[in-house]
C-alpha cells in the first residue's frame, strides 16, 4: 500500500536546499495520490544547455571485463587507486550521459510521465555531480569521491521498479519493442555504473583496512577470495542451496504451513566455481527458483509436489544451470510477453503491485533501507544497499512481472544467456550460461548496437 | 514421400487390385504448359492449408459427394502452388537450374502441372473423372517422391555459383511448399481408398472389416499415439545402432505416455527418427549408452471454451488470434512471384487453424555431450556449408554411403529408398519444416559438455466433432 510522503529524518530545510528542478519534484509527489498509477498532469522536467551533455555523449564508454576488475584489485597501491577512482570518474558521467541522451529522444508524452521523469531527475542530478568532481590525486581526493559514489548509489535504489512502472504507463506512446530496447540499455548501463562504482568502493575499503600491506599482494586478507565485490570462487552448489533455502522459506511463509513445498534436487558438477559477482547470481536464480516453487504450489496441491532438478554443468569456458519444474508451463496468453518489460493481458495486474514493492514510492529521501529480512542478504552482505534485495525479499503473491527480462539483462551483461523452455502442461526448463573465464567484456548497449537496430 | 502401398496400409485397406493401375500402364492426359498459364496461377493467392481443411470432408468412409468435394477442393489449390514453385525455380539462376538434376526438378514440376492442365475450369462431376484424377494424384507423388535427394545433389554440384545463404533460402520455401502439396494429393488419394463408393467396387475379399473404426481420416490418425510412434523409431534406430556399434542406447518415456493427438504419423514419424538418431549416435559416441534417453510426453490442455467452439461451430470462421500458423511456415511465401502477403480466399471453408488447439510438446533429453558451439550456429541449415572439398567430391560422384556416410544416414532417406540424403545434414532443418507446418516447432538447447535437451511441440486439431 502506498504510503503517504513523509519525509523520514529529513527536515524541512534540507529540502528546501534542494536545487529547484528537484525541489519542485519533491513536492509536487509529495502530495499523497489515492495509487501510483493515478493520471497526474505529467510537470515536463526543467530545460538544461545541452552542451554540456554533448561533451559527454561524444565520449565512448570504455567495457571492462571481470577478469580486469579482479585484476586491478590484485595487488593495490596507492597509485593503482587513485588510477581506478579516475577510471571510475570519467566512466561514469559518461555512460549516465548517454542514458540521458537515450532519454531526452524518447517522445514527449513518455518522458513527462511521473515515473520516467523522475528517474530522469536523478540521473541529471548524478551526472551534475560527478562530472564536477575534479581530478583524483590524494587519497583524501579519494575519499570525497568515495562519498560521492555512496550517495548516488543510495539515490538510485528505486530506480528499477520505477523504470517499469513508466513502460507500463507509456505503452500508448511507445511501441513495446521500443520499449523494451530502451528498457534493456538503462539497465545494462546501470548494472554497469554500479558494478565500477562498487568496486571502487570495496576496493578503497580493502587499502584502508587494517590487514592490508600497500603494494603486497594480500595475502592476509581473510576474504582472498573476494576482490571488492567479486567472489572469484563462486561455487554453484552453495549459491543454490542458498537460494533454494531462501526462495522455499518466503513461500512458506505466504502460503501457510499446509502448502507442500516442491524440494529442490541437484546434479552435475558440483563442484565447480567461477568468478562472479554473487548478488547478481543469487538474483537470477533466486528468480528462476521463485517462479518455478510458485508455479507448482499453484497447481492443484498435491502432498508430495513433483520436486525441481538442477543441474550444474560445466564445460571449458562456461557453465550451465539447468532448472527443471514440473510447474504446468506457461499460460500460452502471456508466452509471447515472457522477456518484454510492456506486459501484455497482464499489464494492469503488474502496475499494480509494482506500486506495491516496499520502498518504492521515494524520492531521493529514501536513504535508509530498513534491513529486510536478514537471510535475504546474500553472501557478501551488501554494504551499499542493494536494490536486488528489495525485490528478491518481496512476497511471492506480489507478481510484478520483471523478474524474467531482468534476469537476462543480468545473465547477459557478462556475456551469459539466459534461455527458457516451456511444455505447456507440464513445465518448464530454464537454462542459465555463465562464462566461466570471466575474459569476456561487458555487454553494454554501444551507439554502433544501437544504429544497427 | 508417400508410397502407394503405405497410404493403403495406413488407411486399413490391402492394396486394390481395380481401380488403380501401375505407373507404367497409366494413361494420363497432359497438355501444353505455356509460360501464361504459370504467370496466370503463380498471381493467384496461396492459401495456408490446416488439418482440419484435410479433414472437413467428413470421416471415412467418405460418400460420393464428399469424394468429389474432395477432388475439387485438391483441384483449385493444386494448380497454383505447382505454379508458384515452377516460378520459384525459374528466378534460381541460369546455371544453377542448367544443373542436370535441378533441371530435372523443374521438368517433373512442369509435367505435373501438364496433367492438372486440362481440368483447367471444370469441375469434377462423376465418380469415372474422380478416378481419373485420383490417377493424376498418384502420379505426382511418384514423380515427386525423390525430389530433396536429386535437389541436394543438384545444389552441391552447383555450389559455385550460388551462396549457401540463397541455398537454404530457397530450400526452405521449397521443401515446406512441398510438405503441403504432397500432403493435398495423398490425402485426396488416401481418401478415395476409404471412400463408399469405391469400397463398393473393390472385391468383398480385399474388404476390410474393421474399417469402420478406423481412426484414420486420410493420412491423419485421429488418435495418434505419440508414445506408439516414439517406440518404434526407437526400435529402427536402436537396430542400426547395434550393426554398426554393438551398442543400443534405451528410451525411458515419462510425462504422459497416453496421449492422444490428431496427426499425420509419417510426419511424426520422420521428425522423431532424425532426432533418436542424433541423440542414440551422440549418446554412444560420448560414451554414455549406459544413460537412457529421456523422452517427456506433456499433453497440452485444451481449455474447455475451445472445446466447445470446435465441437458447436465447425463452420464459422474463427477470429484470428496471435500465433496463427504463418504462411512462412507452410511455404506459402515464396520471393520468386512476390506473393510475401497472400490473402485468404474468400471461400469460408479454408481458415486459420485456431491457436488455442491443443496438442503436445516432446521434449528429449540426453547426455551426448552436447553440441559444439560452432556446428550450433550452423544446425539449422541444410548442410550445404559443413563439408570440405573432399567429402563433397565423394557425394557429388554418387558415393553413397561408403564414405562419412553411415547406414544411419541411410535410412533417413525414407520410402525414396535411394535417397541420397546420407549424411548432408538435411534431418533436422527438414524437420523443423514439418513440425512448424502446422504451427509446432522443434528448439534445441544444448549443453556443451553434458547433453543436448529437444524440445518438440505439435499442434493438433484438437476435437473433431
Amino acid at each position: 500500500m502506498l504510503q503517504t510522503f513523509q519525509p523520514r529524518g529529513l527536515a524541512l530545510d534540507t529540502l528546501l536546499r534542494l536545487p529547484a528542478a528537484l525541489r519542485v519534484r519533491a513536492f509536487a509527489t509529495a502530495a499523497p495520490s489515492p495509487s501510483p498509477t493515478s493520471a497526474q498532469s505529467p510537470i515536463p522536467p526543467p530545460w538544461r544547455p545541452s552542451t554540456v551533455l554533448d561533451e559527454w555523449v561524444g565520449r565512448e564508454a570504455r567495457p571492462i571485463s571481470l577478469r580486469q576488475l579482479t585484476f586491478f584489485g590484485r595487488s593495490l597501491t596507492e597509485s593503482r587507486l587513485l588510477g581506478s577512482a579516475n577510471y571510475v570518474r570519467l566512466e561514469l558521467p559518461t555512460r549516465i550521459a548517454h542514458r540521458l541522451r537515450n532519454m531526452q529522444t524518447l517522445p514527449y508524452s513518455a518522458l513527462t510521465n511521473q515515473h520516467i521523469s523522475h528517474v530522469y531527475e536523478l540521473y541529471y542530478t548524478a551526472f551534475e555531480r560527478l562530472r564536477k568532481v575534479p581530478e583524483v590525486r590524494t587519497m583524501n581526493d579519494n575519499d570525497k569521491f568515495c562519498d560521492v559514489l555512496k550517495m548516488c548509489l543510495k539515490e538510485h535504489l528505486s530506480v528499477i521498479p520505477r523504470l517499469a512502472m513508466g513502460i507500463l504507463e507509456i505503452q500508448d506512446s511507445v511501441s513495446g519493442d521500443e520499449c523494451d530496447r530502451f528498457m534493456t540499455t538503462l539497465l545494462r548501463s546501470r548494472i554497469s555504473r554500479r558494478v565500477i562504482a562498487e568496486q571502487h568502493l570495496a576496493l578503497t575499503e580493502t587499502f584502508h583496512s587494517p590487514w592490508h600491506f600497500d603494494g603486497k599482494k594480500s595475502h592476509m586478507s581473510p576474504d582472498d577470495e573476494f576482490v571488492g565485490e567479486i567472489f572469484l570462487k563462486c561455487n554453484a552448489k552453495e549459491i543454490i542451496e542458498q537460494c533454494a533455502k531462501t526462495a522455499s522459506e518466503l513461500t512458506a511463509k505466504a502460503y501457510g504451513p499446509d502448502v507442500a513445498i516442491p524440494k529442490i534436487v541437484l546434479q552435475g558438477h558440483l563442484d565447480t566455481t567461477f568468478p562472479y559477482i554473487p548478488s547478481h547470481l543469487e538474483y537470477i536464480i533466486g528468480e528462476l527458483f521463485r517462479n518455478s516453487i510458485q508455479a507448482v504450489v499453484e497447481q492443484e496441491g498435491s502432498a508430495k509436489p513433483p520436486p525441481i532438478e538442477v543441474l550444474v554443468c560445466e564445460a571449458a569456458q562456461h557453465v550451465i544451470i539447468r532448472v527443471s519444474d514440473q510447474g504446468g508451463g506457461i499460460d500460452r496468453d502471456i508466452l509471447p510477453y515472457l522477456w518484454s518489460f510492456a506486459k501484455g493481458p497482464r499489464r494492469k495486474k503488474r502496475l499494480q503491485n509494482l506500486g506495491q514493492v516496499p520502498q518504492l514510492a521515494a524520492t531521493m529521501q529514501e536513504l535508509q533501507l530498513p534491513p529486510s529480512d536478514p537471510d535475504v542478504v546474500g553472501a557478501t552482505g551488501e554494504k551499499f544497499g542493494s536494490p536486488l534485495a528489495t525485490l528478491s525479499s518481496r512476497p511471492p503473491d506480489l507478481r510484478i512481472g520483471i523478474g524474467l527480462p531482468m534476469s537476462r539483462i543480468y545473465a547477459e551483461y557478462w556475456a551469459g544467456s539466459l534461455e527458457l523452455h516451456s511444455l505447456e502442461g507440464y513445465g518448464c526448463d530454464a537454462f542459465l550460461q555463465i562464462s566461466r573465464l570471466g575474459n569476456r567484456n561487458e555487454v553494454l548497449s554501444t551507439r554502433a548496437t544501437m544504429d544497427a537496430v | 514421400m508417400l508410397g502407394l502401398r503405405a497410404v493403403a496400409r495406413h488407411s486399413g485397406f490391402s492394396r486394390p487390385a481395380t481401380t488403380l493401375i501401375t505407373p507404367r500402364a497409366r494413361h494420363i492426359q497432359t497438355a501444353t504448359v505455356k509460360d501464361a498459364d504459370i504467370a496466370r496461377l503463380a498471381a493467384k493467392p496461396l492459401h495456408p492449408l490446416t488439418l482440419a481443411d484435410l479433414c472437413k470432408h467428413g470421416r471415412p468412409p467418405l460418400s460420393e459427394q464428399a469424394l468429389l468435394n474432395s477432388a475439387n477442393f485438391t483441384l483449385d489449390i493444386l494448380p497454383s502452388r505447382l505454379a508458384h514453385r515452377i516460378q520459384s525455380l525459374r528466378s534460381l539462376p541460369y546455371i544453377v537450374v542448367a544443373n542436370p538434376n535441378v533441371s530435372k526438378i523443374h521438368g517433373n514440376y512442369v509435367h505435373s502441372l501438364s496433367t492438372l492442365l486440362p481440368y483447367a475450369e471444370r469441375r469434377i462431376e462423376t465418380l469415372k473423372e474422380e478416378v481419373q484424377f485420383t490417377e493424376v494424384m498418384a502420379d505426382l507423388v511418384q514423380t515427386h517422391s525423390n525430389t530433396i535427394g536429386i535437389l541436394a545433389r543438384g545444389f552441391l554440384e552447383a555450389r559455385k555459383y550460388i551462396t549457401a545463404k540463397e541455398v537454404t533460402r530457397f530450400l526452405d520455401e521449397h521443401l515446406r511448399a512441398r510438405i503441403g502439396t504432397r500432403l493435398i494429393a495423398e490425402q485426396h488419394i488416401a481418401l478415395h481408398f476409404s471412400s463408399k463408393p469405391h469400397n463398393d467396387l473393390s472385391d468383398s475379399e480385399h474388404q476390410n472389416p474393421h474399417a469402420q473404426e478406423s481412426t484414420y481420416i486420410g493420412v491423419i490418425d485421429t488418435a495418434l499415439k505419440p508414445a506408439d510412434i516414439i517406440r518404434r523409431c526407437e526400435a529402427t534406430v536402436g537396430e542400426i545402432c547395434e550393426l554398426n556399434y554393438g551398442v543400443r542406447p534405451t528410451v525411458n518415456i515419462i510425462g504422459h505416455p497416453e496421449t492422444e493427438i490428431a496427426h499425420i504419423p509419417m510426419h511424426l514419424e520422420y521428425i522423431l527418427t532424425e532426432l533418436l538418431k542424433n541423440s542414440f549416435r551422440a549418446t554412444i559416441e560420448a560414451g554414455m549408452e549406459k544413460e537412457p534417453i529421456e523422452i517427456t510426453i506433456a499433453p497440452a490442455p485444451a481449455t474447455e471454451e475451445q472445446t466447445r467452439l470446435l465441437k458447436n461451430k465447425p463452420e464459422q470462421a474463427v477470429q484470428h488470434t496471435e500465433g496463427v500458423i504463418t504462411n512462412y511456415d507452410q511455404g506459402s511465401v515464396d520471393y520468386a512471384s512476390g506473393s510475401n502477403k497472400p490473402d485468404l480466399s474468400a471461400s469460408a471453408n479454408i481458415r486459420p487453424l485456431d491457436k488455442n488447439t491443443p496438442g503436445v510438446t516432446i521434449r528429449i533429453r540426453d547426455r551426448g555431450g552436447g553440441v559444439s558451439p560452432e556446428n550450433y550456429a550452423k544446425l539449422w541449415e541444410y548442410g550445404f556449408t559443413t563439408f570440405n572439398e573432399d567429402e563433397i567430391n565423394d557425394k557429388v560422384s554418387g558415393g553413397n554411403g561408403n564414405s562419412g556416410g553411415t547406414a544411419l544416414d541411410a535410412i533417413s532417406g525414407g520410402a525414396g529408398g535411394s535417397s541420397s540424403l546420407a549424411g548432408l545434414g538435411y534431418g533436422l532443418p527438414l524437420g523443423r519444416a514439418y513440425a512448424e507446418y502446422f504451427g509446432g516447432g522443434i528448439a534445441v538447447q544444448s549443453m556443451w559438455g553434458w547433453g543436448t535437451d529437444v524440445y518438440l511441440s505439435l499442434r493438433g486439431v484438437g476435437k473433431i466433432g
